[in-house]
C-alpha cells in the first residue's frame, strides 16, 4: 500500500528522520514505537502525505508521490485516514458531521457517509458523540471523533499517531480492537506510539512492531519490514483505492522500476 | 455526489454562520443602494442641468396682433447682438405642448389641460445670453430695451432665479462627485469587512477539508457559492428598494424645489438592474474565492 524508501527529513538544521525505509501492505498493521522526539510523528506525517520528505521516495498505490503535481496530492490524501493529536475538527458541527465529512470528500453520498460515520463511532464506543457538537466535547472525546474520522469507510490506508493518548483503559482496548478490525477489513494500518504497552497490545492482535530511535529504524531490515509489499498498480493487488485522479510530474517513474524485489 | 456535497456544504455554512451570511447580504444590499443612488444621482443632476439649460434669460411676449414677419425680423435682430447666444421664436402651439410635457413629467393628469386651446399662449421670443458675471444687468438692460419695441407686450428678465438655480446645480454636481468618492470608499470598507469576516468563517473548514484531501477548488467553491448567492440576494433587494422608492422620493423633492424638467424622472432600467446584478454576482464569487485561505498541506513545514 505504502512504501517509504530512504526517507530523510530535517527541521531547523536537525535531522528528524534519517534514511528510513519501510512499508505497510494491505491487511497489515504496523506499530511504530519510539520515545518522544524519535521522529515518529514526522514519519507518520510523511506516510500520510501531510508533509513531504527532504530525501527519499514515497510510494502510494504504485505511484511515486514525490513526482506527482502538487494539485494531485489531495487525491492521494483522501485515500488515507489520518489522525494525530493536533488533528483539526469543525467545532460548530456534530461528531457525526465531522466523521462523515471525510467520506463526503471521497465522493460518498450523504446517506452512505452518515452510515459509515456512525459505524466508525460505534466501533470506538463513541456513538453518543454523534449528535454532540465538537465544541462541547472534552479533549478525549474530540480525539475519539478524530480517530473515527480516520477509520470511517475505512480508507485503504489508516495512519494514527498516539491514538490512546487521552484514553482510559476501556477506551484504549476499544481503539486497539477497532484498528485491528480495520486491518482485518483489508486496510493497511500504521500506528505510532510512545507507549510500550500499547505497542505490545497491537502486536498481540497480530500487528508488527518497528522501533524508531533518533530518526532511525532500530533492529529490522527493510525486507523484513515489508514482506507483503509489491510495488505496482493497486488494482493488481486487489486494493480498494477510492480515486487516484493524479497527474504525474515530468519526472514520473514507472512503478515497476522502483521498490524492493 | 460531489455537486451534492458542495451544495450541502454551502447550505451547512449558511446555517452555521447565519450572522456572517446576514452581514454579507446586508453589505451587498447597502452597496447596491449606495451605487444605485450615486448612479441615479448623477443622472438627476444632469436632468436638473437640462432644466436650467432649456430655460432662457429673457422672454419677450408679443401682442396678439403681432405680424409674423415683424416677429421674425425682431428675432433676427436679437441674434445679431454679440452677447446673445440664441434667440428663438416660440409658437403658441409649441408653448402649449411644453406645458403638457412638464405636467406629464410631474405625474399630473394630461386631461387637466384639455381645456386649453392652441391660441392660449401668445407668440414669444426666448433669448439666451452668453454667460458672464454681469448677466443679470445685461438681461435687465435687454428687457428694458425690448419693452419699447412695437409689438412687444410683456418682457420677463429671469436672471436672478436662473442664476440661483444654476448655482445650485453646480453645487449639486460637486456634492455628487464628493458623494461618489465617499460611496467608493464606503463600498471598499464594506467589502473589506465582508472579506475578513468571510475569511474567518471559512478558515477552519478550509483547513480541515484540505487535510482530508479536498482540492483547492473544492475548498473554495462552497464559499464562493454562498457569497455569490448572498451577493445576488442582497443586490436584488437593494435594486428593489431603489426601483420602488427612488422616483416617488425624487418627485417629491423636485416638487418642493419647483423644478419642472421636460425629461422623465430617472430610474433604473431592466438592463441596468441585470447588469448590476451580474457585477454583484461576480464580485461575490471573487470575494468568496479569495476569502478562502489555503494552508500549505504537504509542503515542508
Amino acid at each position: 500500500m505504502i512504501w517509504l524508501e530512504g526517507v530523510g527529513c530535517e527541521r531547523d538544521g536537525q535531522v528528524v528522520l534519517d534514511t528510513v525505509t519501510m512499508g505497510v501492505a494491505r491487511s497489515e498493521l504496523i506499530v511504530v514505537e519510539g520515545a518522544v522526539a524519535s521522529g515518529k510523528s514526522t514519519l507518520l506525517e510523511i506516510a500520510a502525505v501531510r508533509r513531504l520528505p527532504d530525501r527519499g521516495t514515497l510510494w502510494f498505490a504504485g505511484r511515486n508521490v514525490l513526482t506527482l503535481q502538487q494539485a494531485s496530492l489531495p487525491f492521494v490524501r483522501r485515500n488515507i485516514g489520518y489522525s494525530a493529536p493536533d488533528s483539526l475538527l469543525l467545532v460548530e458541527d456534530t461528531g457525526l458531521a465531522n466523521v462523515a465529512l471525510a467520506l463526503a470528500v471521497r465522493g460518498e453520498s450523504a446517506s452512505v457517509a452518515e452510515t459509515a460515520a456512525r459505524e466508525a463511532l460505534t466501533l470506538l464506543g463513541a456513538e453518543e458523540l454523534a449528535a454532540r457538537k465538537v465544541g462541547h466535547m472534552s479533549s478525549g472525546q474530540k480525539r475519539l471523533v478524530s480517530l473515527a474520522r480516520a477509520i470511517a469507510g475505512p480508507p485503504p490506508l489508516v495512519i494514527v499517531d498516539e491514538p490512546t493518548a487521552l484514553a482510559d483503559d476501556e477506551t484504549r482496548q476499544k481503539i486497539v480492537s477497532a484498528l485491528a478490525r480495520v486491518r482485518d477489513s483489508g486496510s493497511a494500518v500504521l500506528c505510532g506510539t510512545a507507549e510500550a504497552s500499547l505497542a505490545q497490545q497491537m502486536v498481540d492482535t497480530g500487528g508488527r512492531k518497528i522501533n524508531l530511535a533518533d530518526g532511525r529504524i532500530v533492529g529490522a531490515s527493510a525486507v523484513e519490514l515489508v514482506p507483503a509489499f509489491t510495488p505496482g498498480p493497486m488494482e493488481n493487488q486487489g486494493g480498494r483505492i477510492i480515486s487516484l485522479e493524479v497527474d504525474d510530474g515530468d519526472e514520473a517513474m514507472t512503478p515497476a522500476s522502483r521498490g524492493p524485489a | 455526489m460531489r455537486a451534492a456535497f458542495i451544495l450541502r456544504t454551502v447550505w451547512q455554512h449558511a446555517r452555521t454562520h447565519r450572522r456572517e451570511v446576514a452581514f454579507a447580504g446586508l453589505a451587498f444590499c447597502l452597496l447596491a443602494v449606495v451605487v444605485g443612488v450615486a448612479w441615479l444621482g448623477t443622472r438627476t443632476v444632469g436632468r436638473w442641468g437640462s432644466f436650467v439649460g432649456q430655460n432662457v434669460h429673457v422672454i419677450a411676449y408679443l401682442t396678439e396682433d403681432a405680424d409674423p414677419d415683424v416677429v421674425q425680423g425682431l428675432t433676427d435682430l436679437l441674434r445679431r447682438i454679440p452677447t446673445v447666444v440664441a434667440a428663438k421664436t416660440v409658437e403658441p402651439a409649441l408653448a402649449l405642448e411644453r406645458l403638457r410635457a412638464v405636467s406629464a413629467s410631474l405625474g399630473n393628469d394630461p386631461k387637466s389641460l384639455d381645456g386649453l386651446e392652441a391660441g392660449y399662449f401668445p407668440w414669444s421670443i426666448e433669448v439666451n445670453l452668453a454667460p458672464a458675471s454681469d448677466l443679470s444687468e445685461r438681461a435687465l438692460d435687454l428687457a428694458r430695451r425690448l419693452r419699447g419695441v412695437p409689438g412687444v407686450d410683456q418682457v420677463d428678465a429671469m436672471t436672478t432665479g436662473l442664476a440661483r438655480l444654476a448655482g445650485w446645480v453646480k453645487l449639486g454636481r460637486r456634492l455628487g462627485l464628493a458623494l461618489l468618492v465617499a460611496c467608493a470608499l464606503l463600498s471598499l470598507s464594506i467589502l473589506a469587512v465582508v472579506f475578513m469576516r468571510s475569511r474567518n468563517a471559512s478558515q477552519a473548514r478550509a483547513k480541515v477539508l484540505l487535510q482530508l484531501g479536498e482540492t483547492n477548488r473544492g475548498v473554495r467553491l462552497p464559499t464562493s457559492l454562498w457569497m455569490a448567492g448572498t451577493a445576488l440576494l442582497g443586490g436584488a433587494t437593494g435594486a428593489g428598494i431603489l426601483a420602488v422608492g427612488w422616483r416617488p422620493l425624487l418627485a417629491r423633492l423636485e416638487r418642493s424645489l419647483g423644478i419642472m424638467a421636460p425629461v422623465p424622472l430617472p430610474s433604473l432600467s431592466g438592463f441596468e438592474i441585470l447588469g448590476g446584478l451580474a457585477v454583484v454576482l461576480l464580485l461575490g464569487l471573487g470575494l468568496g474565492y479569495f476569502a478562502t485561505p489555503l494552508s500549505k498541506v504537504g509542503e515542508h513545514a
